[in-house]
């Protein structure tokens, strides 16, 4: 279902003043609802094999044109740098690119604050080493078109010499869309100016087109720097992968330490995101879920914090509330817009099981692709990790940090606050824990056709 | 605590605690006598002292800077733009050299601006929560006049939002050789504290009669 039907056909249209058909569909269009699809993760052995796949697949790569009523399923293809470098792009063209993106998500660990079990030593073997060169995703609405979708894809890199897959990760196909941990996911996107929708109740003003594509002005009033040569950059942006193992056993575990009735775990697991599994938040539906608001765009992100200022509906440490703390009159000074991202999250494996309380159900395969994207995709993953997610203090929450994707010590606590007197719950333990990180370059339809080029 | 991911600043970490002590008995040996004798005096209270105590939990606070608990320090001394020290100094006196508009910042436990050298050059000293830039970009699109009134005293100062604003400060930032706060909390938890001081005194009013 594309955005425009899932909002009744109600969609606010509005100007366009970026390059959709240049941009690639990923940065626009919504996850399908339901969603099937594949990331594939390439080697380049050889650079002129590896071009040689750029030029055959770039036609088949999707642009943003007419996102909000695409509904055909999409082909998306990232790049990382040791994968630009295996292309052999120029050298003065490579040191174009941020430091941080240039060493990789595993070196920058410290400033991530990924230590302990989520230090890159546990990940995944294919992660963190620069193995990873060409993330190729396919996005679809149903099984039939997943799979051939699939298959064009397949087509381009399958046996060919100079090339090898390194990781194939089926995603989506959840009962209900659902995340790993049972909830609605991907609700709350930020609003696009000039992307051709005006924002959508609840979204805010929409944040200028430079925080999320790399050519035009962001909210200081100019573009962001960008890679060279300007082909290369313009349309192009950045993306965060971060593979999370859902631990659901410790989970479950918590929800039943800290809850006694059925009514009471689901309003724990609310508390913690701050919307109901549903995803109708609590600031609509305080008290108890609303299954039907949850499924509706125009209604399930339409509120502010204004009447709900010390988190009483909504606490203030939810992830929710963390991630676009809105209207909440913080301890810093905070411009909310500068730390959005888009999110493509993508769910694997086992479907959310309530009744998994075992240390081996955490272990069961089963987790989250944490995809984000931005202009300032590395800087901004490093402000959310070191401020906003392991870290308590712009919300007045001294050393609490992130329920759902932060990484916790031991004694962990997370603060109710409520009438007469707050709750606060012990025992949070690392939900998710990180099994693999990389960052990957978003080109545009025209950047994918250059670096495709024989040099 | 996420500091503790980070490394020691202090270039001396791997010296032994003896090594250190006769470093500085070797360096008093031609300080003048009040130095020499004060040394002497304590030299076995600091050597007990040395031995026993952990190193002090000095990080750095990212790129220049020393941070302790969660307090950082920040030192800059910066040549004046023309003019500038005199449109300062102005501006400073405006608000009887009281900046309480910092308070919305939120970070910020304390700010001097100090006029060097016949007002040629200028030190500015604060102590300051966290790392110093995490907040900067946020600082640009909130209170980019504010910053710029200030900053643009300074000898070619590029404006908080050019790309440029982070390395210029880097530029002429100094790191403490010592750095000590009482308070090693933040400005958030200090305000938080407060309130619920408050809070506790007034129930314990309300129970005590």
């Amino acid at each position: 279902m594309t955005v425009i039907d899932r909002a009744g056909g109600n969609l606010p249209l509005g100007p366009v003043t970026v390059e959709l058909e240049d941009i690639q569909a990923t940065v626009l269009r919504y996850r399908p609802e339901p969603y099937y699809g594949t990331h594939v993760l390439l080697h380049v052995d050889d650079a002129r094999a590896g071009r040689e796949f750029l030029r055959t697949v770039t036609p088949h790569v999707d642009s943003a044109a007419d996102w909000w009523q695409a509904d055909k399923p999409w082909i998306a293809l990232a790049i990382s740098y040791s994968g630009l470098a295996a292309l052999g792009l120029p050298e003065d063209s490579l040191h174009s690119f941020p430091e941080a993106f240039r060493v990789g998500m595993a070196a920058r660990a410290d400033l991530l604050l990924d230590y302990g079990v989520n230090d890159p030593k546990h990940w995944e073997p294919e992660f963190g080493n620069g193995v990873i060169h060409i993330a190729v995703s396919v996005f679809s609405d149903s099984a039939d078109t997943w799979r051939s979708t699939m298959d064009t894809a397949r087509r381009h890199y399958e046996g060919r010499p100079g090339l090898t897959v390194v990781g194939t990760q089926d995603f989506g196909a959840q009962p209900g869309d659902l995340n790993p941990l049972g909830y609605r996911d991907s609700i709350g996107q930020p609003a696009i100016e000039g992307s051709g929708v005006e924002p959508l109740p609840g979204q805010g003003p929409a944040i200028k087109a430079g925080e999320f594509i790399l050519g035009y002005p962001g909210e200081v009033g100019v573009p962001l720097p960008a890679p060279q040569p300007d082909v290369l950059g313009r349309n192009g942006t950045y993306v965060g992968l971060r593979k999370y193992q859902s631990r659901v056993g410790a989970f479950n575990r918590f929800l039943q330490a800290n809850a006694r009735t059925d009514d009471e775990r689901e309003l724990l697991a609310a508390k913690l995101v701050g919307r109901w599994r549903s995803g109708a938040p609590l600031t609509l539906a305080p008290d108890r879920d609303d299954p039907a608001l949850g499924a509706d765009p125009l209604r399930n992100n339409d509120f502010s914090y204004a009447a709900d200022p010390g988190g009483r509906q909504v606490p203030l440490g939810s992830h929710m509330r963390r991630m676009n703390p809105r209207d909440t009159k913080m301890a810093l000074l905070v411009d909310v817009n500068i730390h959005r991202v888009i999110r493509r999250s993508t769910t694997f494996g086992a479907p959310y099981d309530p009744t998994a309380l075992t240390q081996q159900d955490d272990e069961t395969p089963r987790g989250l692709y944490f995809i984000f994207l931005s202009a300032k995709a590395m800087a901004t993953l490093e402000f959310l990790q070191q401020e906003w997610i392991n870290n308590g203090n712009f919300m007045s929450l001294g050393d609490e940090r992130d329920p759902n994707v932060g990484l916790q010590e031991a004694g962990a606590t997370f603060t109710i606050p409520r009438e007469p007197v707050r709750r606060r719950v012990h025992g949070i333990e690392t939900f998710n824990v990180l099994r693999g990180g990389e960052y990957f370059f978003l080109p545009s339809l025209s950047a994918l056709s250059w670096l495709g080029k024989e040099r | 605590m996420t500091t503790e991911v980070r490394g020691e600043t202090r270039p001396e970490g791997d010296l032994t605690a003896e090594q250190k002590l006769a470093r500085l008995r070797e360096l008093f040996a031609d300080a003048p006598e009040v130095g020499k004798k004060a040394l002497e005096n304590v030299l076995q209270k600091l050597t007990s002292q040395v031995s026993q105590a952990l190193p002090p939990p000095v990080q750095s606070a990212g790129r220049v800077g020393s941070r302790l608990g969660k307090v950082s320090e920040l030192t800059i001394i910066v040549p004046f733009a023309p003019g500038g020290a005199e449109r300062l100094r102005t501006f400073l006196r405006l608000f009887g050299g009281n900046l309480a508009g910092a308070d919305d910042v939120g970070s910020v436990h304390d700010m001097r601006f100090v006029f060097l050298d016949n007002d040629t050059r200028m030190l500015f000293a604060t102590a300051y929560d966290g790392d110093w830039d995490a907040y900067i970009d946020d600082f640009a699109t909130k209170i980019p006049d504010f910053l710029d009134i200030i900053d643009s005293a300074w000898e070619g100062w590029p404006g908080i939002r050019s790309p440029e604003a982070k390395d210029y400060l880097a530029k002429y930032q100094i790191t403490a050789e010592g750095w000590y706060v009482a308070n090693d909390l933040t400005v958030a938890e200090t305000r938080r504290l407060r309130r619920i001081g408050e809070a506790v005194d007034e129930f314990l009013d309300k129970v005590g009669g």
